[in-house]
């Protein structure tokens, strides 16, 4: 086991995971990060800075919901006939901490209970007869590679800390830790750092209620939440609460702004859903497009104080609120030019199959629990039938016999049987790929979007979800990623650039990823839906390289080709439904749904329910 | 707050030693939630009112609060516990029932005899606001059996669960959109008959339940059933607040409460006193309040010309423009009053339209204003 102390690099989560054992009102840290980085070595580290005692409890990511939340213990109620209450994990982190690793893998019902805990500080229990409430009031860590998929956004409103993701600390991390763990160590010095920095963090706890912050402070912190589009209010919190601990840290009684830097760095700024106005033009555009010229050299988070900032605040300590705001729009900006695209929340990342995502695959549809129902509607969970027949055994046989009907082993009745329920989300997936290059391109878009809201509408029954890639110029884009929500696919659909190239091998990549991700989150089918007339004329190679040469028509083809049976061979249903009222088409639609094992629909002027028709038809 | 704990001794007297450490625990939860007032929320005034509204009249039928995260939305339902008005129920009776229902259904039961109402005692209590949590089965929703009982003494007691608890009080689901299917179909069936029927080892228990039903959730987490979003009278949206000011008092007054729950409640003490008396003075005023002729018509009007399906719309902001009037202290139900309630009672009942860019309030803004226009007019 390696200590906290020992792990050389991520400092900055190392310093996230300090602000913590500082104030655990922060609520929590996530930690995004590549694999092997040693996020989570550092994350179990994070027992060896809180006192002794401190619970510090894993969450197995296949947690059921009984062993969750806490229910009856059945074997031992059964045995001594008194009620004998289990406590779930969220409770038993109770005064220390959760730690989640793949905290994106997590199933929706169980984020859903610990953000319930989260909010409540508690747990209410009324399951199986049993009403009780535990208390469950834990920081939550949590570290995720990024590439397995995002985490829920309000689970992590009400984490605290998100560690801004940067590959290249993780992999400077990684070859420390290898050094770390090859070489070694005098175990007497582990120790002793070890304790400085223990008596260090409670110096800290101590100075913590003697710390003060301005008003202007607080308002030039919400001044930066707004301008970084940040949602909700309860960040505000955070942010001001991460301010005191940093102060604290530093045994200061006043927040400076120093303090301020650090918590819009943890806090804010992973939350960010656009640039400041400042700077909104000049980053619109996508990186490829615009090399980076104007930012400094990049500045390694290793070091986060910077120079010049400093100097300044030497020069006049006493800021007027607007002085404040200036120095933190410096302190985004410095921060935001390496980062922002690898901001978790606000950038969708490429994804590369995890071998982790591959095992989770393997249990898709898992029984979670079972449930009162009828036989016929769904599988008889046995032994929790069993279970729940087995109290009445003795006054069903007095009863019996009372109505004078024949002795049998075993009485049972329709309202033990319980069926088992499998995972929430096991629906379709349709994966929209709208052309939007050419002249067409505005009509394809309205009538996707329609299918879209329309499938949506349609889509809780059936716990089906959508998703909507569109493609022009020289990649294609994940506009909405999966989603069930009709509210989020308005917003994110209302405004749509069109025209340009055709970068069709680029969608499919990009929707083939998707399906991936979505299957390592219960998705059980997915269907591409690519309304297109087929022709693509930019290779993948361009999206990659803007600098790349023009790919050759055969290039193109075998691309196009080779992605397409590959995502066939996934187990990808497609369709491929040509709107072009074009006389002269050279039939490459056809083409395409026949690479695809899809099928092809020809529907000039479609309206927005022949699509989903289509679709649903399949 | 105190009034609800020798109540709670008293039935815990009753039961049997497990069922005792239960109520212990029901009893410490009340202590350990301090929740931040009700008073002392900045903003979110669409949420605050909707909640009050519903508490002068419970008939309007609930509230939906839909929003953005991290913006105070289970605080403030939360907080409501602490300014409800009080009611009477028979002493002790686990379904809140008055004497009325309480002798309905008792002597209903099978060889029920028939009870002397002067030997019931009634009590005052704070209108239950009961959380349920998503995690909840179905049998402590319902209720089931009380399997303890049964394995000691062989004796099949009916062990009442969350919906016999939320009768004439507040049901609140957190994360509403989020809730079991099965879940939402038990909902569904109760909140219809206002009725719960348990059916179990042969014993069949019916008792009322009717309640508030209040949820809250983010859109964006996923679409609330059709048939559920129906039920709920009011929709209220809750969105990020953007004014520096509000969000700074907000920081100062969270870190107050957090500093010191007691003297921040004692400070707000005098403010929740003084809205709790205004809901109640509300509430009596509520049988008084009139509406003319006219302001029904243009109520009709008004829904008819947005398209809304059956009659639950009108019948809402009739409701709703009552419960608001009184909560004015006036007694003659205004265009004005209609105007300020229309958006949260008919916002979730518009047809909805994939492609409709404009927002549902602004559609119901600009048909108020045609009605309210030709009514000048005239």
């Amino acid at each position: 086991m390696i200590a906290f102390t020992d792990i050389v690099g991520m400092d900055l989560a190392k310093q996230a995971l300090m602000l913590l054992a500082v104030d655990s009102e922060l609520g929590g840290v996530v930690i995004p990060s590549a694999v092997g980085s040693g996020k989570s070595t550092l994350a179990r580290a994070f027992a060896d800075i809180l006192p002794e005692s401190t619970p510090f409890v894993e969450l197995p990511l296949n947690v059921t919901e009984d062993r969750l939340i806490g229910g009856v213990d059945l074997e031992a109620t059964l045995a001594t006939g008194l009620r004998v209450v289990q406590h779930g994990v969220l409770s038993k982190a109770h005064r220390g901490v959760l730690y989640v690793d793949s905290l994106s893998l997590l199933d929706s019902s169980a984020v859903s209970h610990i953000m319930d805990a989260m909010s409540r500080g508690e747990v209410l229990v009324e399951r199986e007869g049993l009403s009780e409430v535990h208390p469950a009031k834990f920081m939550l860590v949590g570290t995720y590679d990024p590439s397995d998929g995002e985490v829920r956004m309000g689970l992590l409103d009400r984490i605290g800390i998100i560690v801004p993701f940067t590959a290249q600390n993780d992999y400077r991390a990684r070859k420390q830790i290898v050094k770390m763990v090859l070489g070694t160590r005098d175990a007497e010095d582990t120790r002793d750092e070890l304790n400085m920095l223990a008596g260090f963090i409670n110096a800290a706890k101590e100075q913590l209620p003697h710390v003060s912050i301005t008003d202007d402070q607080i308002r030039a912190l919400i001044q930066t939440a707004i301008s970084l589009g940040v949602e909700g209010n309860r960040v505000d919190i955070f942010t001001v609460r991460a301010a005191i601990a940093s102060a604290a840290l530093a045994q200061r009684s006043d927040v400076d702004e120093e303090d301020m830097k650090q918590a819009i760095k943890l806090v804010l700024i992973p939350r960010a859903t656009r640039m400041p106005e400042k700077e909104a033009e000049s980053n619109e555009a996508p990186p490829q497009e615009e090399p980076p010229q104007q930012e400094e050299p990049e500045v390694e988070d290793q070091d986060a104080p910077s120079d010049t900032p400093d100097a300044e605040a030497e020069e006049e300590q006493k800021e007027t609120p607007d002085m404040i705001e200036e120095l933190m729009m410096e302190a985004i900006e410095m921060e935001l030019p390496d980062n922002i695209l690898n901001i978790s929340l606000a950038s969708k990342k490429k994804a590369t199959t995890g071998s982790r995502g591959e095992a989770l695959n393997n249990k898709r549809g898992r029984f979670v629990r079972s449930q009162p129902g009828d036989m016929r509607s769904g599988k008889v969970a046995l032994i929790p039938t069993l279970i729940s027949a087995a109290p009445w055994q003795e006054t069903r046989r007095r009863d019996s016999k009372m109505a004078g009907r024949p002795k049998t082993a075993l009485l049972i009745t329709k309202d033990d049987v319980k069926i088992k329920r499998f995972r929430d989300k096991s629906g379709t997936l349709f994966i929209f790929m709208v052309d939007a290059s050419g002249s067409m391109a505005l009509n394809r878009m309205r009538q996707a979007k329609g299918a879209v809201a329309s499938l949506l509408q349609n889509a809780y029954v059936h716990r089906d979800q959508v998703a909507l890639i569109s493609f022009r110029g020289k990649q294609a884009q994940v506009l909405l990623p999966p989603s069930q929500s009709v509210d989020r696919a308005k917003r994110e659909l209302d405004v749509l650039p069109t025209g340009g190239g055709t970068p069709l091998a680029s969608a499919l990549y990009l929707g083939w990823e998707t399906a991936k991700q979505a299957r390592t989150k219960g998705i059980t089918q997915v269907m591409f839906v690519l309304i297109t007339d087929g022709r693509g004329n930019i290779g993948l190679q361009a999206t990659f390289d803007p600098t790349a040469e023009k790919a050759t028509k055969e290039e193109l083809e075998k691309e196009v080709e080779a992605l397409s049976l590959s995502i066939q061979a996934d187990g990808v249903a497609a369709i491929v439904i040509d709107t072009q009222m074009n006389y002269l088409s050279r039939g490459e639609a056809p083409k395409l749904a026949q690479k695809l094992g899809g099928r092809y629909f020809y529907l000039p002027n479609a309206k927005a329910e022949q699509i989903v028709e289509a679709a649903l038809s399949f | 707050m105190t009034q609800t704990e020798p109540v709670a001794k008293k039935t815990a007297a009753k039961k049997t030693v497990a069922a005792k450490a239960k109520t212990e625990s029901a009893v410490k939860k009340k202590k350990s939630g301090l929740a931040f007032p009700f008073t002392a929320i900045v903003g979110q005034e669409e949420m605050k009112l909707s909640l009050i509204l519903n508490i002068i009249d419970p008939r309007i039928g609930g509230v939906l609060v839909m929003g953005h995260r991290g913006t105070g939305k289970s605080t403030t339902v939360r907080a409501l516990a602490e300014v409800l008005p009080f009611i009477e129920r028979v002493a002790g009776d686990t379904y809140n029932r008055t004497v009325e229902q309480y002798l309905e259904g008792e002597e209903g039961k099978k060889g029920g005899k028939p009870i002397d109402p002067a030997t019931l005692k009634v009590e005052q209590i704070p209108v239950p606001v009961v959380d349920l949590p998503l995690g909840a089965t179905e049998d402590r929703v319902c209720g089931t059996i009380d399997i303890e009982q049964a394995l000691t003494s062989g004796v099949k007691a009916f062990e009442p669960g969350l919906l016999a608890q939320a009768n004439r009080g507040f049901l609140y689901i957190d994360e509403v959109n989020l809730l079991d299917d099965h879940l939402v179909d038990v909902l569904l069936d109760v909140a219809a008959s206002g009725k719960n029927v348990v059916e179990r080892e042969g014993i069949s228990i019916r008792h009322p339940a009717r309640f508030v039903l209040v949820g809250s959730g983010n859109p964006e987490e996923g679409e609330l059933r059709p048939q559920l979003l129906d039920r709920f009278g009011l929709h209220a949206r809750i969105i990020t607040i953007l004014d520096i000011e509000k969000r700074v008092s907000i920081v100062k007054l969270r870190r107050e409460f957090d500093d010191d729950p007691d003297a921040f409640m004692d400070k707000y003490n005098k403010e929740q006193q003084k809205l709790q008396k205004k809901i109640q003075t509300a509430k009596d005023l509520l049988s008084k309040v009139t509406m003319t002729d006219e302001v029904l018509t243009d109520i009709a009007r008004l829904c008819m010309n947005l398209g809304i399906d059956g009659h639950r719309g009108e019948l809402t902001i009739t409701r709703t423009a009552h419960a608001h009037a009184a909560y004015k202290g006036e007694t003659v139900v205004t265009m004005q009053h209609v105007k300020e309630i229309a958006g949260l009672c008919l916002r979730h009942r518009l047809r909805k339209d994939p492609l409709e860019t404009l927002d549902a309030g602004e559609k119901i803004d600009r048909e108020l204003a045609k009605i309210l226009g030709e009514a000048e007019a005239v």
